[in-house]
């Protein structure tokens, strides 16, 4: 009666067939009827579908199909929620989904000096963090490998706070920005040490 | 002489041990990004009233009235929203990827949540979880839709 044998229908076997009955009539069986604490898989943003495993007294559900549903308790649920009944459950609910981060890569000529593509893409970035009621910001910046990892910790540092400064000079205003470097220790485009590659000196900048 | 020194110590060692505890506390984990109705965000006892912009830390409760909602971005970019008559607790939330430090557990005691995976769900698939009064969830990135009905 225990655990993994979520297909049965646990405790009903035992009673005897008025209680069933009654459960029946009255809808607290819990085995035929509807879950009321459940979850449901739905596919990421970016249209993947990942999974989730429910374990609970009854069982474990692992979920791994877009739209399937399981019991909070781990039991497979013979009656799932209703597809109306999922959209009113949860209307409010994803009503209040923040928007969702969104990123840029800018690119460097030399040293702290954006390339003109990467100089045109400001404005973007600015109206994208102003169209936000509360922005917070992560700019994080790299370089590629010539010179020692000391030296480009210090270079993709200077880029990162050169693009914040550019940015707040240009009107941005946030709750919070975050400035790292991760030098060279994140390349884009792997390379050997000692190798120029301009996709490598950039900044990524994180608007949530 | 010796006890007004030792008094200097111990009140020197008290008020680290507080800023210390201030500042771990002090480092918000996410900020509400939409809210209707009410909402609140309560932090070691302090219950504030959630409006757009309230920071949100480790071990924040946050909670939804009737009729109310709430959503929330946190640093590695995970997203919730909570519908109605929500209480769900941060109880734990590292994000340090350089350390390989990540997780992110959490308690939904009642009401119903829609979970977008962040970068802690991508870099270490079972770092991320969701205890309920009734059963655990354990995410593998994605995102989901749970309720919890007393």
């Amino acid at each position: 009666m225990t655990g993994r044998a979520p297909e049965r229908c646990a405790g009903a076997a035992r009673l005897p067939w008025f209680a069933l009955l009654l459960g029946l009539m009255l809808g607290i069986t819990g085995c035929s009827s509807t879950p009321k604490s459940y979850v449901v898989l739905l596919p990421s943003p970016d249209g993947s579908v990942g999974k989730v495993i429910v374990s609970g007294a009854q069982g474990e559900q692992v979920l791994d199909q877009a739209g399937q549903t399981a019991a909070l308790d781990g039991r497979a649920a013979r009656t799932p929620p209703s597809q109306a009944q999922i959209d009113s459950d949860f209307a409010s609910t994803i009503a209040a989904r923040p928007r969702l981060p969104v990123h840029y890569l800018v690119y460097f000529s030399t040293g702290t000096t954006l390339t003109a593509e990467s100089m045109a893409l400001i404005p973007e970035i600015l109206a994208e963090a102003r169209s936000r009621a509360s922005v917070d910001i992560s700019v994080i910046g790299h370089t590629d490998t010539v010179q020692t990892a000391d030296y480009n910790e210090q270079l993709a540092l200077g880029r990162a706070s050169a693009v914040v400064e550019l940015l707040k000079v240009r009107g941005l205003t946030a709750d919070s920005v975050a400035i790292e470097s991760h030098g060279e220790h994140n390349l884009l485009i792997a390379t050997p040490d000692n190798v120029y590659e301009p996709r490598n000196r950039r900044v990524e900048i994180s608007i949530r | 002489m010796r006890r007004a020194l030792l008094l200097v110590v111990l009140s020197c060692m008290c008020c680290m041990g507080w800023s210390v505890a201030a500042r771990a506390e002090g480092t918000p984990i996410g900020t509400v990004k939409t809210v209707t109705g009410e909402a609140s965000v309560t932090t070691a006892g302090v219950r504030v009233a959630a409006a757009v912009g309230t920071p949100v830390f480790q071990g924040s409760v946050l909670q939804t009235g009737r009729q109310s909602s709430m959503g929330v971005t946190f640093k590695d970019e995970t997203v919730m929203s909570f519908g109605a008559d929500t209480s769900f607790t941060v109880d734990e939330y590292l994000y340090a990827p350089a350390q390989g430090k990540l997780r992110l557990s959490s308690k939904l005691t009642r009401g119903s949540l829609n979970y977008i995976s962040g970068v802690i769900a991508r870099l270490k698939p079972d770092a991320v979880t969701v205890t309920t009064p009734s059963g655990a969830i354990g995410v593998r990135g994605t995102q989901f839709l749970v309720k919890v009905e007393e």
